[in-house]
């Protein structure tokens, strides 16, 4: 009975397949009701299922796939969410029964992709969620510019593929098997035997690497991501949410690989780190909800990317998980927007800041981080932070040191967001197991992540200081366009795959882009 | 012929008349946050109808009217009969039958362009996105960041103007000329002029316009960039009610010739673009309507014609016989369509209950500040600038300020998280603590436990202590609160035969998630909720100082009446009355009647709309749909929260018992009106001048929105993303800034919810006097001899007769 439920968790794509048959046989023409409730059932049915696999995992004290069980738990309850947006926000809309087929498609793979320990497998389903989404990001298509951003994506998704099949025949090659624990025992034995990975599996974690950053939307090639909003919500949040982040999780089944492969590490902190700044300057300009929240995610990935690439499995775990959650409700819920700027409106306006206050919160903040983390570490010594993730927490709660007024409750906050944070660290700990110590090369990369970091809070503090700065006006051109990083491959996707336009639908939609 | 011969003759002083008096044509759009109806025709309604409609399909491609599907199945569902048409034909110069003009919509619809500009020539080397959407999308990204307030961190250099900010962001532009594969385009860009007018003269002399083309070019032009022009016209409309002005509409006009300018590629032999330009541009101008577009026009005149001979079926019976004895209660409700299912419902159910409708201000010329705040919102229509502003108390003076110092602090402490939330080293570190947090919303969502985000009026305030607070005006002379409250009664029509309780009913509505809330509240208090309007009235007319010195001016409000204040739900068709405990021994029977006949009321109400929101099948579980309802007004997922005034087609100005009893299927503005006691027409006067042209914004936005969503619709809601914190949507990444309504908001999937009908207003008054108010105020004038709406009249005496007037005088409409 045990090793039945062990299994649990894999059902879950089994069972969005299921939901996914009798929609697929259904007539065309057959009442919107029932194309929702299989994919509702399976929705509610998926989390029941992962709850219970949880249950089971905590009971069983063997060594399960804790990674694979935390991914399947986000999964389920995006599904969950998703599907019961999607059917009362898409009401009266056409082609739904095209939607829900999608939905549940990508929703399967996606499911597969996190519980499956085969490689082919995780590739074959990666791939597929990547298809099934080229048919939600493409529901209008009598939008040319839904076209025009599906079709980027499919060129970036294809470059990916390629990458991601010949780094799988590599690791298949070296394993001898397709099974992931057994690559990986490859790889510990060749570390064990010679130090080293061989070319072939440097070669791997390279390639592989290269997938990643392609589909998580690294610069310079995020413009797919962007752009998505030529779809309903739901399928922005679920993307966000669920789909752009699984290189993340790719990179954490292979930890032990990347541990060990110095050129993969360095592309990854080095593309991730450029992406977190740039990202996140060029968000400080987006004047529409979504896009800002869509250059938000791009950022957010190149942290996740860089962690993995530093060693610190851990909290890129927190950071998959956490910004899954985050991105999917503000994705949902971004109506709200106008009301938050009402209340906002209801705020006195504040004086403005000067950069030295700025400079001051960072110090401020670094020392009382340093100084709960000490005593964390005495509480604690096995879950010790690094000094990168000790940084970006105190440049990240600066803000809060930034003015005298209301200290007590300022340094309650600090103290209660540092609390939290150490609190996912540790649980991630517990469903990651041990980690390798990082490397001397991790260190060096953790330095200039460091500085990447430090030199996008003070660009942030002179920006928001000395807005008619000159370095704030020279500057502002380059971020509102995004830097011009998009532009090229954009005119390149039209090169390789021209839209296919009617003059009419152009006439009729040319204002609408 | 040389390219510049015309341009060398123009004067630049015409230039600039013509340039301006293209702006004036452009309506203003509000904010989201007060999302009021307007017409967006409203500058043009100085021509005629038929000219305007025409003037937008040959400009700009739009309709005034369904498509040929739509007409044909209101012909197959006999929505509009023979006779109909032959009415409407009847009032053309068209020589049709009516079956010529069945077949005329049998004909595949005629391939008619919109007046070509050059970027419509001009093809850029790649075929997609093409310069059309390439010059929309780069104007509006230039005009989101240039207006916005609220949503970006970083925002462009605001020392210049507008058009100054969108010349520097294109001398410094590197991707554009990648995009369009045009490698000329810097070296133009770099001699882009740098003044506005410049530009626009610039252009108009290298593209070798002439003069009579000018206001055609100018107006194609703008209608590219509406969305954006109308936010200009609004914030020209916000200088002007402080007598003020804002001529920035006219450096957007100029952004949109210099771009003209920027796509001519110079060449100017027979086979250039610029020449294939000029002929297809000329040839477009004198081209006359094709008959098919012609005959949708006579198809929508023959809609209104049925609706009108409904409306005349139902008005010309002998009025109902008033309910005898005093009245228990009188509401008062806004003269918003939604008013009259419930004012039918609580008649039906109650004979003792009387119900009126008025203006939802209130006639309050008021702003609103929140107490402890610094931020004011109009509370009155769009048309009329606040006089006074009202705030909220406790009627303690030391307790509002303890609330008010409690309520700022706590916003401050809100306010912290401010900066933490977005700055974008900080989202790192705010993801990894509080993401996973977010589960619990997600589920709290789904499962409908969280889905009650305070109201932003109350915010930082508990309940129990926004409850101790009351809307209240400042402090007045009492002299100024009578002759406030005389001239509001009067309007009323409430001088006389005061009921015991009189309850003055304002509406809102309630949706989450909706970026377009505001559009379903009151319009006539600016998009907000009426209840703040309608307490102060109450409390105006409550105090015993004010009834005293009312006496004077000849209304005798009894002491034993009281005037209470409600909220009228329109989502739910809830109603709340406020303050309604301590009321004296004498009035709880009549209370009592009221309180019952609003809650069986509201039953009703609900049960007549749940088919429209596909409840029809809980319409005999009254408990059942109102649980429904009221998860349904919390629903993020929900993009029909209500169907808000869609069907809106009429305005009657009358007493109640010309109507009483009829079923006006939530279709008609309902105002109460008695020209007997208004003997110097100024109800009337105000009546045509404020809630008339309020109800025509109002039918006008719904009739634009869904004949051109596109233009003047804003989309499809599931794809919308709020510009600027609170400007309005972008459908998809970018575009235009959107105007108007949503496709939801029309249309239920299957049909159209509303049908584009102008409003048929129907006055009972003598014609003197109504001539008197067309004669005094241009813009009355314009709506009604331009035909802009219908103008009819019920005669007084003969009570089975209406008269249109048309631009020639009355008219008998023909007894039936």
């Amino acid at each position: 009975m045990p090793f039945l439920l062990s299994q649990l968790s894999t059902l879950l794509p089994w069972l969005y397949l299921l939901a996914l048959l009798p929609v697929a046989m259904s007539a065309s023409n057959s009442p919107v009701a029932r194309l929702w409730w299989p994919a509702r059932i399976a929705g509610y049915l998926g989390f029941a299922l992962v709850l219970l696999a949880l249950l089971q995992a905590t009971l069983d004290g063997r060594d399960n796939d804790r990674l694979g069980l935390a991914m399947a738990s986000l999964i389920s309850l995006l599904a969950l969410v998703i599907i019961d947006f999607s059917q009362r926000y898409l009401e009266g809309e056409p082609g739904q029964r095209r939607y829900v087929l999608a939905l549940l498609g990508t929703l399967a793979a996606v499911a597969l992709v996190v519980t499956s320990r085969d490689l082919f497998v995780v590739v074959g389903a990666w791939i597929t969620s990547s298809l099934c989404l080229h048919q939600l990001l493409t529901f209008y298509r009598d939008r040319p510019m839904a076209q025009v951003v599906a079709h980027k994506k499919f060129i970036a998704s294809r470059l990916a593929d390629i990458c991601l099949m010949m780094a799988t025949l590599l690791l298949v090659r070296a394993g001898g098997d397709s099974a992931i624990t057994v690559i990986l025992d490859e790889v510990a034995m060749r570390l064990q035997a010679n130090a080293t990975l061989g070319w072939d599996l440097q070669l791997a974690a390279v390639l592989l690497v290269l997938a990643v950053i392609l589909k998580s939307a690294q610069l310079p090639v995020h413009g797919w991501l962007i752009q998505v909003m030529e779809a309903p919500t739901p399928v922005s949040a679920l993307l966000h949410a669920g789909l752009v982040n699984l290189g993340g999780f790719v990179l954490l089944r292979f930890a032990p690989l990347l541990s060990a492969a110095p050129t993969a590490q360095t592309l990854l902190v080095v593309v991730g780190g450029g992406t977190a700044v740039l990202a996140g300057l060029v968000m400080m300009t987006r004047i529409s909800i979504k896009v800002r929240l869509a250059w938000s995610t791009c950022a957010q990935m190149g942290l996740m990317l860089v962690e993995c690439g530093l060693g610190l499995y851990e909290l890129a775990l927190v950071h998959l998980l956490a910004h899954s959650l985050y991105k999917a409700y503000a994705f949902l819920g971004a109506g709200e927007t106008v009301a938050q700027v009402r209340r906002q409106a209801l705020c006195d306006p504040r004086p403005a800041l000067g950069l030295q206050q700025v400079l001051l919160a960072l110090g401020l903040a670094t020392l009382w981080v340093a100084l709960l983390h000490g005593l964390w570490n005495m509480l604690l010594p096995a879950h010790s932070l690094p000094l990168m993730a000790l940084v970006i927490l105190a440049i990240g709660l600066a803000p809060w040191c930034l003015r005298l007024s209301g200290a007590l409750h300022r340094l309650g906050m600090l103290t209660l967001l540092l609390g939290l944070y150490l609190l996912w660290h540790f649980a991630a700990a517990h469903v990651l197991g041990s980690s390798p110590a990082p490397s001397v090369l991790q260190h060096y990369l953790g330095l200039l992540a460091l500085l990447l970091f430090v030199a996008l809070y003070v660009f942030q503090g002179l920006i928001i200081t000395r807005p008619n700065g000159a370095l704030a006006r020279r500057l502002y051109p380059l971020a509102f366009a995004g830097f011009y990083l998009d532009e090229h491959f954009t005119r390149l996707t039209f090169r390789l795959w021209p839209v296919r336009h009617a003059p009419s639908s152009v006439d009729a939609t040319g204002d609408s882009q | 012929m040389s390219a510049f011969e015309h341009g060398l003759s123009l004067d630049q002083d015409v230039l600039n008349t013509l340039a301006r008096e293209a702006c004036e044509r452009i309506a203003p759009t509000w904010p989201l946050d007060r999302m009021i109806a307007v017409n967006p025709l409203w500058e043009r309604r100085d021509q005629p109808w038929a000219t305007v409609a025409e003037q937008l399909h040959r400009r700009a491609g739009s309709g005034l009217t369904l498509t040929a599907t739509d007409y044909r199945a209101a012909w197959e569902e006999a929505r509009i009969a023979e006779r109909h048409l032959q009415q409407a034909l009847a009032e053309t110069s068209l020589a049709w039958t009516p079956e010529q003009l069945l077949q005329l919509l049998h004909e595949s619809p005629s391939n008619s362009q919109r007046l070509p500009l050059l970027e419509d020539m001009a093809e850029a080397e790649i075929s997609l996105p093409g310069w059309p959407a390439l010059i929309t999308q780069q104007i509006g990204q230039c005009c989101a960041a240039w207006f916005d307030e609220n949503q970006a961190d970083w925002r462009p250099d605001a020392q210049h103007g507008l058009y100054q900010s969108w010349r520097s962001a294109m001398v410094q532009d590197r991707g554009l000329s990648v995009l369009s594969a045009c490698s000329a385009l810097s070296e133009r860009i770099a001699q882009l002029p740098l003044e506005p007018h410049a530009a626009i003269q610039t252009a108009v002399q290298h593209l070798g316009l002439a003069e009579d083309e000018l206001a055609e070019w100018f107006d194609c032009l703008l209608l590219r960039s509406l969305g954006w022009a109308s936010w200009c016209a609004y914030l020209r409309w916000q200088a002007r009610l402080q007598a003020g002005d804002d001529p920035i509409l006219m450096e957007l006009l100029a952004i949109r010739a210099a771009w003209e300018w920027l796509v001519d590629d110079r060449r100017r032999d027979a086979d250039s673009r610029w020449s294939a330009w000029r002929l297809a541009w000329q040839a477009a101008r004198s081209a006359p309507p094709s008959p098919g577009w012609q005959a949708l026009q006579v198809w929508q005149r023959a809609e209104e014609l049925a609706w009108q001979e409904q409306l005349q079926g139902l008005l010309c019976q002998p009025p109902a016989a008033q309910a005898c004895g005093t009245p228990a209660a009188r509401v008062y409700f806004c003269i918003d369509v939604r008013s009259e299912v419930m004012r039918r419902a609580i008649e039906q159910v109650s004979p003792q209950v009387q119900t009126c409708g008025f203006a939802g201000f209130f006639g309050l010329p008021i702003a609103y500040t929140p107490l402890g705040t610094q931020t004011t919102r109009p509370q009155l229509p769009g048309l009329l600038a606040a006089q006074l502003t009202a705030t909220d108390s406790t009627g303690d003076a030391t307790r509002d300020l303890r609330l008010a110092n409690q309520r700022q602090t706590r916003l401050q402490r809100a306010g912290r998280w401010q900066l933490f939330e977005r700055l974008p080293a900080s989202t790192f570190t705010l993801v990894e603590a509080l993401g996973v947090g977010y589960a619990g919303a997600l589920l709290g969502r789904v499962g409908g436990l969280f889905s009650h985000p305070a109201a932003p009026d109350r915010m930082a305030l508990r309940p129990h202590e926004w409850q101790q607070l009351k809307p209240t005006l400042p402090v007045l002379e009492l002299e100024q609160r009578v002759s406030v409250a005389a001239r509001i009664l009067r309007a009323m029509g409430l001088t006389q035969a005061f009921p015991p309780l009189v309850l003055l009913l304002g509406h809102g509505s309630q949706s989450a998630n909706n970026p377009q809330a505001a559009g379903l509240d009151c319009g006539a208090c600016c998009g907000q909720s009426g209840e703040i309007n309608a307490r102060l009235l109450a409390d105006l007319l409550n105090d015993a100082d004010v009834r005293c010195l009312l006496r004077g001016q000849g209304i005798h409000l009894p002491a034993d009446c009281r005037v209470l204040a409600g909220l009228h739900n329109t989502s739910t068709d809830e109603i709340q009355v406020f303050d309604n405990t301590a009321l004296p021994a004498a009035l709880q029977p009549s209370w009592l009647t009221l309180r019952q006949a609003l809650d069986d009321a509201g039953a009703i109400a609900r049960r007549e709309r749940s088919s429209l929101l596909g409840l029809a099948h809980l319409s005999e579980k009254p408990a059942k749909l109102l649980n429904s309802l009221r998860q349904r007004a919390t629903d993020w997922a929900q993009t029909r929260p209500e169907w808000g005034l869609a069907g809106n087609a009429g305005f009657i100005a009358a007493p109640r018992s010309r109507t009483l009893g009829q079923n006006l299927q939530g279709r008609v503005f309902l105002h109460d009106y008695d020209w007997r006691q208004d003997a110097d027409g100024q109800v009337l006067e105000l009546i045509m001048t404020a809630p008339m042209v309020v109800a025509h914004w109002i039918n006008l936005q719904y009739l634009t929105s869904t004949t051109d969503n596109l233009r003047f619709g804003s989309g499809n809601k599931v794809l919308h993303n709020v510009v600027g914190g609170c400007i309005g949507v972008f459908e998809g990444n970018g575009g235009d800034l959107r105007i108007g309504l949503a496709h939801q908001s029309l249309h239920n999937g299957k049909r159209w919810v509303h049908r584009p009908l102008r409003l048929t207003v129907i006055i009972d008054a003598p014609q003197s006097m109504i001539d008197h108010v067309i004669a005094e105020h241009s813009a009355v004038r314009d709506l009604v001899i331009n035909g802009w709406l219908h103008l009819l009249r019920i005669d007084g005496d003969c009570v089975n007769r209406l008269e249109r007037r048309t631009p020639e005088g009355w008219q008998s409409l023909g007894e039936r």
